[in-house]
């Protein structure tokens, strides 16, 4: 099994390199991935789902493999450098902490990663006691973050299920969560907090049903000490274990489990306020982080009750088969969660943890929710899938482990795995294709106008790190999405939001003058490839809403050549940097 | 002593091995492993005080691997509370100190925790065949070669070669200006860039460069009036390849 994922990691590499040397639109390369994925998910899916017997450290062993292999994936995708956005982001913090010695650095692209600082803290700490640099660092601290965190969600689930073989088929469901081998494998601050999580849960558990009143301590103390840690790392992430925690605490008062609703209410109550101690003394910054968020999904929830058009986006111009994929994916979980609710009723009633994780699974519906009824539905449904899929896997595990088990079915066990092992694909396949990388990224390749990581290459990296030498820190600029994060990361420069009105006339109007000037922009960067294809990710600059349906004419681009008192710092042919300051305009 | 303590103790000295390696200049590799051992080190001690000796396998790593994740960040608060900079001295600090500290705890508490195995956990831990070794092997031997795939195919992809010229204020001295060329084309490359004061040519350099050089001249600068320079990228001495100004 670990050799046939190996050579799934060796397969899907080889698509990567095919891509890099030119044939990243070729169906052949895309195909190869696609196989080398099979290799990696199908053999695990077949093996835990089959009926032959596993031992406990089979399950185990299967978990860290299949963990292990995609995270490889991951680190083959982008193996010389940070690409994606908020990788590039807290490479930049972290950068800080290096430098200066202090937390709470200025982070220009993430004003809230400084206040979180723990990914940047443990990976300052690797590299000072190891001397590697940032990139193989991060790369340590997250993909062990990564491991850590899905082998103390198996453990978890099987103290849970009593169950390996459960534990090890929730695991598989939770395989299928979009974000799992993107955002919560990166190098960003979700993927350490969630270890932390696990770690809080796991002791939460060993601290109601400790055999001793000294081992329950010891877990105690365990068990606040992650949370500690998990204030400090992330913010979601800390308010996920905080309710998380609560529901088990109500669980546990329903369920007359005294013990488990008097520690773990305490641990709740020990996270709550940790939380609002570190939002209030060290992160006052995170309500007007998340404000636009609320606000969003106020509005979007008003105007369902109202009955009218939430003006939420068209769920995605992805491809159909990636859109049946997504719809047969969403059919099997809401069907399987009833189904799995159905045998927590009937077997684990009066268990409070799974009966905390049913109640936690009805965020399933609330997800789907969210996902068609509020502007940017998709995307938060998208992001919470990580913590949704915490309860709905396990609630589908028992779910999926009955219809296999079914005496009707057991006639033809074989076809009935067989089905059960299709199924699960088509889950794990829909988390891949709709997960990260987009698919008109799914293989590296030349660069492309306002993508997303296909815009990370040498002369963009340059340019970022010319700014910084030359220009010194915290310069506002206006860029295109593409080199955004990088001007953020290596740059440590201050790039702006809402600046297309800069890049879409073909004259340098007062009007324009005056919004420049409100909005304080020094710098304009412009990347003359904005003139020649349409934009990859859908929209050329950060926080645009409309996506436009041709090229920016080269005039619009070039205009700043013509405005006097704007100065023409540099050029390295396809991107040039001007500095607005000195414009005159006249009124 | 018993072997339980054995590994402490060992831990201690990995950690103490750690921070002297540092110090003495040692090869990078040996630094590096060094570095990581005492990066896991207090996990590990502080393992064997917060977890009985029934919590073994999976659950003891995972435990081990929380808390050497958990230290600096949590360690490395108080530090910055303390008004210590975090900086290399810091860290190895504040990793030497946990893990010693966790030594003595640990064997000072040992024999509270310290459980005799079963005969069924003793079962679990009978050798697996020689097989799932070389297996094990074999597939990380194939990982490996996969990931060099991806390394080298990075390394080697091929991006549009680039020149950058820039002409920017030196920001400790707005009356000067750093004039600079790089070369990113792949190979060497002859230049020529012209400066021009005025629209009079005021200096003139031929320059040749090979991959990756850069070349750099300070200039007196000025916004009173227009300050250009232009690159051209020989032979060609008709059409500027780059260029740059004061906006003037």
């Amino acid at each position: 099994m670990t050799l046939i994922a190996a050579l799934g990691v060796l397969v899907a590499s080889a698509a990567y390199a095919a891509g890099r040397a030119g044939y990243a639109s070729s169906s052949w390369a895309d195909r190869a991935y696609w196989l080398g994925q099979a290799l990696v998910l199908a053999p695990a899916a077949g093996r835990l789902l089959s009926r032959r017997r596993l031992t406990p450290t089979d399950t185990a062993t299967l978990v860290v493999v299949l963990t292990v292999a995609e995270y490889l994936l991951k680190v083959c995708y982008s193996p010389a450098g940070f690409t994606f956005t908020d990788e590039l982001l807290h490479w930049r913090s972290t950068v800080n902490i290096l430098d200066t010695g202090k937390l709470f650095t200025v982070n220009y692209g993430l004003p809230i990663s400084p206040r979180y600082p723990g990914l940047e803290e443990a990976t300052s700490a690797l590299i000072s006691v190891t001397g590697l640099p940032v990139f193989a660092a991060g790369l340590i601290i997250a993909g062990t973050a990564h491991l850590l965190f899905i082998c103390l969600l198996y453990l978890t689930y099987r103290c849970l299920s009593r169950s390996h073989r459960i534990a090890g088929i929730a695991i598989l469901v939770y395989s299928c969560t979009p974000t799992l081998n993107s955002f919560d494998s990166m190098f960003v601050y979700e993927t350490l907090a969630l270890a932390f999580l696990g770690l809080a849960v796991l002791a939460s558990w060993r601290t109601a049903t400790g055999q001793s009143g000294g081992e329950r301590a010891r877990w105690f103390v365990l068990a606040v000490l992650a949370i500690f840690a998990t204030v400090v790392t992330h913010h979601v992430t800390s308010y996920m274990l905080a309710g998380s925690l609560l529901l088990v605490t109500v669980a546990s008062l329903l369920t007359r489990a005294r013990r488990t609703a008097l520690m773990v209410g305490a641990l709740a109550v020990i996270s709550v306020a940790a939380i609002t101690c570190w939002v209030i003394y060290i992160a006052p910054g995170t309500l007007s982080y998340f404000r636009p968020t609320v606000e969003g999904l106020a509005q979007g929830i008003s105007a369902l009750q109202s009955g009218g058009s939430s003006g939420a986006a068209s769920t995605s111009a992805a491809p159909r088969g990636n859109q049946v994929l997504e719809g047969a994916a969403i059919l099997a979980i809401t069907v399987l969660v009833p189904l799995g609710w159905w045998q927590v009723r009937k077997h684990h009633r009066h268990h409070p943890w799974i009966l905390a994780m049913a109640l936690g699974s009805l965020g399933w519906f609330v997800a789907l929710a969210l996902r068609v009824g509020t502007p940017d539905g998709q995307e938060l449904a998208g992001r919470t899938a990580t913590f949704v899929y915490i309860p709905v896997s396990l609630v589908a595990g028992l779910a999926l482990i009955r219809l296999v088990n079914a005496a009707l079915v057991r006639r033809w066990k074989s076809a009935a795995i067989g089905v059960a092992a299709a199924g699960m694909l088509v889950l794990l396949f829909d988390g891949l294709a709709n997960g990260w990388p987009p698919y008109w990224e799914r293989l590296p390749g030349p660069h492309q106008v306002a993508g997303f990581e296909r815009s990370v290459g040498p002369e963009e990296i340059a340019t970022a790190q010319w700014t910084l030498s030359a220009l010194g820190p915290g310069g506002r600029f206006a860029a295109d999405i593409g080199i955004y994060p990088l001007l953020a990361g290596y740059g440590d420069q201050n790039p702006l939001q809402d600046v297309g009105y800069l890049y879409t006339s073909a004259t340098y109007t007062p009007a324009i003058a005056q919004a420049a000037r409100a909005q304080a922009v020094q710098y304009v960067l412009v990347d003359q490839r904005l003139s020649q294809s349409l934009p990859a990710s859908g929209t050329y600059f950060p926080g645009d809403t409309t996506a436009p349906n041709q090229p920016i004419p080269i005039a619009d681009l070039t205009k700043f050549n013509r405005v006097r008192g704007v100065s023409r710092l540099y050029d390295s042919g396809d991107i040039v940097v001007y500095n607005l300051q000195g414009a005159q305009v006249a009124p | 002593m018993r072997r339980n303590q054995a590994d402490v103790i060992a831990a201690g000295a990995v950690a103490t091995a750690g921070c002297v390696a540092l110090y003495a200049h040692l090869p990078a590799a040996v630094i590096v492993v060094l570095g990581l051992g005492l990066f896991v080190a207090p996990g590990y001690v502080w393992s064997k005080v917060f977890l009985s000796a029934s919590t073994r396998g999976l659950e003891r790593v995972a435990v081990i691997t929380g808390l050497a994740l958990m230290v600096p960040v949590l360690g490395g608060l108080i530090l910055y509370a303390a008004k210590i900079p975090l900086h290399r001295a810091a860290w190895v600090g504040l990793l030497a100190v946990v893990t010693l500290t966790g030594t003595m705890v640990a064997l000072a508490t040992q024999g509270r925790t310290d459980e005799p195995r079963g005969r069924r956990e003793q079962a679990e831990r009978r050798r697996r065949p020689t097989w799932h070794a070389v297996y094990f092997g074999v597939a990380a031997a194939i990982a490996a070669v996969a990931v060099g795939i991806a390394v080298y195919s990075a390394n080697a992809q091929r991006y549009p070669g680039y020149t950058q010229l820039w002409l920017s204020p030196l920001r400790n001295n707005p009356v000067s200006a750093s004039l600079g060329v790089t070369n990113q084309q792949g190979s060497t490359t002859q230049y020529r860039l012209v400066l021009l004061r005025k629209g009079r040519v005021s200096a003139t350099w031929n320059l040749t460069l090979t991959d990756g050089q850069t070349w750099q001249h300070t200039v007196s600068f000025t916004d009173r009036y227009a300050i250009a320079a232009d690159l051209y990228r020989l032979p060609d001495l008709s059409h500027p390849y780059r260029n740059v100004d004061n906006g003037e």
